[in-house]
């Protein structure tokens, strides 16, 4: 069925009555009704309806039925107890066994929660490296001067790292680019060694992740007092190991601003 | 246990303040969705456990519409539990039969509502009895704009239907209860 013009106004005058109509419209709606004879009945129509509706008689609340869930609730909560009650087991005993018991399953949980989150991280970071070599080029500035590179980081975000062009140990700078990991923008340089790229993705420190490979990627991670860095590459772990020592002996703790 | 009951009891104070205040309204939506005092009785008493329950969950933003929510489902699966023959469901028909209700009104039928028609001078025990003819789907969105005064807004969360589908449904229901209450005449 084709929406009828008709179909629409019958739309627009219930919104009209309601004041759903936002103030432009309710405007040029007033105009209408004010010209056309049959648009205006429609809307006493409405407005008659409406009265006979909302004059219905309202049935008061039942004066006990508060009382009733109250005591409804009350029950609930001491069915709850006597459960606990039942059981042979001194009270105290059970009271402490559920604490401990409390105390040790939270920290299991957030042990696992926090790797879980770990994990969702290295996920992150090998899907950003995908990403940017799917890309025409893998990074945002392209430059194998560190000078450039590490005020663009700058430019961008609170927190940058060092970045040490490590061409004579074999891993030529290439650029740097924004990636997006959880919600915050990150850091990530990109180096050439051979005919491969590696990604470093810089996070907050105590971010490590465990070495692991992600749909073919090697994946190795290491922290220092400012971040956590995590190196991906289609590069052999070794090779990986090879460039973790030599960023860390090129890049000292950025300075303190 | 001392933990359990000052959870027990924080529990009890936020349910205190989201729910008990919207008790009266929870009250009458039953009421006007089941069209029994004693049924709206039941449920929100079960709606009321419910929200206890459930009072966690509770994302500290629309306490009336959120309450209601619970009342209007809870409503729903009475219903269901204890239908009877003379409400109609819209999951129950076909896709057509869908259609045909949801815009060409009762019997198939276009509704025609002719201007010259007199204004509604129908007493309540008539609009009530054209209220409870009403498919639940209409006679809810109805009901929660006329009787408790919500927005479009808040009727479509409480109904979890899109905004353009509650604005069909309240021009629609309205055409059917006017037709209704004219067939009376």
């Amino acid at each position: 069925m084709v929406a009828s013009l008709r179909d629409n106004d019958e739309l627009q005058l219930n919104a009209y009555c309601d004041g759903e109509l936002d103030p432009v419209s309710a405007n040029e709606f007033e105009r209408r009704l004010a010209n056309e004879a049959s648009l205006k009945a429609r809307y006493a129509r409405l407005l008659s309806l409406r009265q006979a509706v909302r004059s219905l008689p309202q049935l008061e609340i039942p004066a006990n039925l508060q009382a009733r869930i109250k005591s409804s609730l009350d029950a609930e909560r001491s069915r709850n107890v006597t459960v606990l009650r039942q059981r042979s087991w001194s009270f105290q005993a059970l009271a402490a066994a559920a604490v401990f018991g409390a105390v040790i399953s939270s920290s299991v949980m957030m042990t696992i929660e926090q790797y879980g989150q770990r994990e969702g991280v290295a996920n992150q970071v090998v899907a950003g490296h995908i990403r940017s070599l799917l890309a025409p080029q893998p990074f945002d500035i392209a430059s194998s001067d560190r000078h450039t590179v590490k005020p663009w980081f700058t430019a961008r975000l609170p927190v940058s790292p060092q970045v040490p062009d490590l061409a004579a140990q074999g891993f030529a700078l290439l650029g740097g680019r924004v990636d997006v990991v959880g919600h915050d923008p990150v850091a990530t340089i990109i180096y050439k060694h051979a005919a491969h790229t590696l990604s470093l993705t810089t996070l907050r420190p105590g971010q490590s992740v465990s070495e692991q490979t992600i749909a073919g990627y090697n994946v190795r991670s290491w922290s220092d007092a400012d971040f956590t860095y995590i190196a991906v590459s289609d590069l052999p772990g070794t090779d990986l190991a090879t460039f973790q020592r030599a960023f860390s002996a090129a890049a000292p703790a950025p300075e303190i601003k | 246990m001392s933990v359990r009951v000052v959870q027990n009891k924080d529990e009890r104070t936020a349910f205190d303040e989201v729910f008990l205040p919207h008790l009266p309204e929870a009250y009458r939506l039953a009421q006007w969705l089941t069209g029994s005092a004693s049924d709206a009785e039941d449920i929100v008493q079960e709606a009321a456990l419910r929200a206890f329950r459930g009072i966690k969950n509770f994302g500290a933003v629309n306490a009336r519409a959120w309450s209601l929510t619970i009342v209007r489902n809870t409503a729903f699966s009475w219903l269901a539990k204890n239908r009877s023959k003379k409400v109609v469901y819209m999951n129950d028909l076909s896709a057509a039969e869908q259609h045909e209700l949801e815009y060409e009104g009762l019997h198939g039928t276009r509704i025609e509502t002719p201007e010259e028609i007199a204004l509604f001078k129908a007493d309540a025990e008539e609009v009530q009895k054209a209220l409870a003819q009403l498919p639940a789907q209409f006679r809810e969105v109805i009901v929660l704009r006329e009787i408790n005064q919500m927005n479009y807004r808040d009727i479509a969360e409480i109904t979890n239907a899109p905004i353009g589908t509650v604005m069909s449904r309240l021009s629609r229901g309205r055409q059917l209860l006017m037709a209704l209450l004219g067939d009376r005449r």
